[in-house]
């Protein structure tokens, strides 16, 4: 009776939604709206979720943009469908880190630093699939179930062992390995179930691989920036909750392959569109964590999408005077002046241009620049520093 | 029996010692040595050392609490040097002093810090002004900030200076409601008698 429900709901979604050559082997579960939890323990884990709820809506770190978060549910909307996504919550949090997670009552929550770091709306459509995914797999609920189990059952083993004087560490350890294994197999069903959606609603699938491509890549860049060996894994640890990247990226490309992309619109201008007003706020946010190397990848790759608008030159010549090394500040000096050529024309590029030039000994010019900035903004709060940086 | 009381009387104290993290009561006066430097300061009233060093040239000063008003003294951080302690030094590491920083690069120096360690994410450095550190030439600015482990907002208020290749800074933090307003004539005070002894 529930496989035949089942099978009737995946029917319901998929006639609307699904695309030629569409995979359809994963099961949805069933889906109502307005779902209630029906468990004891379901119930429970709601009301935590309704509470740290409560606490993200009045957090002052929630990004409240009408816009910016009209245009996210409107891409979940289209991904998942209008009638599912009315379940769902968003919010995006000031965070500048690659972050998103879904809390069991519907709350998704997604870190502005995930948002910089997508390339298309084709990209963020595979991470609120994904998030989507464990909420409609009711993955909160079994990890929940599950660690209670392991516990209850390791509780008891110890106690059996106790009295019958055996070690059971052994099979401790691997009742506590079962809880990541099962952490990490729910991880890889709400990609899968993910990558169905992204593919029903039209984006192309080699999306999801590509995100998880560029995670690693940047990770990469960032080990490389703080001098250490840039380190893939291969296979998960033992106490890892989710598949490594370079599997996720493996698995989903080759699912990709299957599905075939051709047709499809990851529709980059949208994103960018959405996205460009919180542009410099993001990006500022990033250069102020001291993550050269992972940092001006990300640049690159912005650049490498619309080319090096003002906006980016300012900002890796930010970045690059905040490292701050003789050969930074005179690249950095370089980056403003390209910036400035480009048609940038914030009044903090004639400032930082002005510290650069300082820095670097070229007293003449920075006077130049700094008498500008304080033209152009003779009420800034750190006018009087200048105007004694001018005179020293 | 009186010397068993007194065993067990010094055995409690002892045992009860620890409870109090080794901070010290910091006397009206003049303090010498802060943050292991040469610099001293005088306070006007009574404040708490804590034992707890945010770094290596740190010294933290309280009155009710340092999530409630903490003064922070760094004490002749070196080029080469974090402010604070690098709490992740490998995947979070934190900017460095730098040879030829400007005094308008401490703000961003302390912004920087504050947004890798703490979760700073909301962080503006407000006025920014010279002003002397123990005689020697420096800046004077104000920052607002909100961490995003109990996202309060807090204000405040610094003063530092590159004093032979080392950086000098003393902050006044306290959330803007009630508390900041509360002890900021005292930090006030303490700033202008800040001065770096000759070498010890």
């Amino acid at each position: 009776m529930l496989s035949l429900l089942i099978a009737g709901l995946l029917g319901a979604l998929t006639s609307g939604t699904a695309v030629p050559g569409a995979q359809a082997s994963v099961s949805l579960p069933p889906f109502t709206v307005g779902y209630e939890p029906s468990s004891v323990d379901e119930r429970g884990i709601w009301m935590e979720a309704d509470e740290r709820e409560r606490r993200l809506r009045d957090s002052t770190l929630t990004d409240r943009d009408e816009a910016l978060n009209r245009y996210l549910r409107d891409v979940l909307c289209r991904t998942v469908g209008q009638e599912r996504c009315t379940g769902v919550r968003i919010y995006v949090v000031e965070m500048p880190a690659f972050n998103a997670n879904m809390a069991p009552n519907g709350t998704m929550v997604i870190w502005s630093g995930l948002l910089l770091r997508v390339r298309s709306e084709a990209e963020l459509a595979a991470v609120l699939a994904h998030e989507f995914a464990h909420f409609e797999l009711r993955h909160s609920l079994h990890g929940y179930k599950q660690k209670r189990r392991a516990s209850d059952f390791a509780a008891w083993i110890a106690v059996l062992g106790g009295l019958t004087n055996t070690n059971t560490s052994a099979l401790q350890q691997s009742l506590l390995g079962s809880v990541f294994q099962f952490s990490r197999e729910e991880e890889e069903a709400a990609d899968r179930l993910g990558f169905q959606y992204l593919a029903a609603a039209n984006y192309p699938t080699i999306a999801a691989s590509q995100l998880w491509q560029n995670i690693m890549a940047e990770s990469d860049a960032t080990a490389i920036g703080h001098g250490q060996k840039p380190k893939q894994h291969y296979n998960a640890g033992f106490f890892d909750t989710h598949p490594t990247s370079l599997r996720r990226a493996d698995y989903l490309a080759e699912e990709s392959k299957k599905v075939g992309d051709t047709g499809r619109d990851a529709r980059v201008e949208n994103l960018r569109a959405a996205m460009a007003s919180h542009l410099p706020e993001w990006l500022d946010a990033q250069i102020k964590l001291n993550d050269f190397g992972g940092t001006e990848y990300l640049l690159q790759q912005l650049a490498a999408q619309g080319g090096w608008t003002g906006e980016l030159l300012f900002s890796r010549g930010e970045l690059y005077r905040l490292r701050g090394n003789p050969r930074d500040i005179v690249a950095s000096v370089q980056f403003y002046r390209e910036a400035l050529a480009a048609g940038y024309a914030q009044p903090m590029l004639r400032r930082n241009l002005g510290m650069s030039l300082l820095r670097s000994g070229q007293k003449n010019d920075a006077q130049a620049e700094l008498h500008e900035y304080l033209r152009l903004m003779p009420d800034a709060t750190d006018a009087k520093a200048i105007q004694a940086l001018l005179i020293q | 029996m009186n010397r068993i009381f007194a065993v067990v009387a010094a055995l409690s104290v002892a045992i009860c010692t620890p409870a109090f993290g080794g901070n010290s009561l910091v006397q009206p006066g003049i303090q010498k040595a802060i943050a292991r430097s040469s610099l001293s300061a005088k306070a006007d009233g009574e404040w708490n050392r804590l034992a707890r060093r945010d770094g290596k040239f740190v010294e933290l000063w309280t009155r009710d609490g340092d999530s409630l008003n903490k003064v922070s003294f760094f004490g002749g951080v070196p080029i080469g040097e974090p402010l604070l302690r690098e709490a992740d030094k490998k995947n979070r590491p934190l900017p460095k002093v730098g040879s030829n920083m400007l005094i308008t690069d401490i703000p961003a120096l302390l912004e920087s810090s504050y947004r890798i360690q703490f979760g700073a994410n909301r962080f503006s450095v407000n006025e920014q002004e010279p002003a002397t550190f123990g005689g020697y030439p420096g800046v004077k600015f104000s920052y607002t900030f909100i961490n995003d482990a109990d996202e309060v907002e807090r204000k405040g208020e610094a003063i530092g200076a590159f004093i032979k290749d080392k950086l000098y800074l003393v902050t006044y933090e306290a959330p803007s409601i009630y508390f900041f307003d509360k002890d900021l004539s005292a930090f006030r005070s303490l700033v202008v008698s800040l001065q770096l002894e000759p070498k010890r």
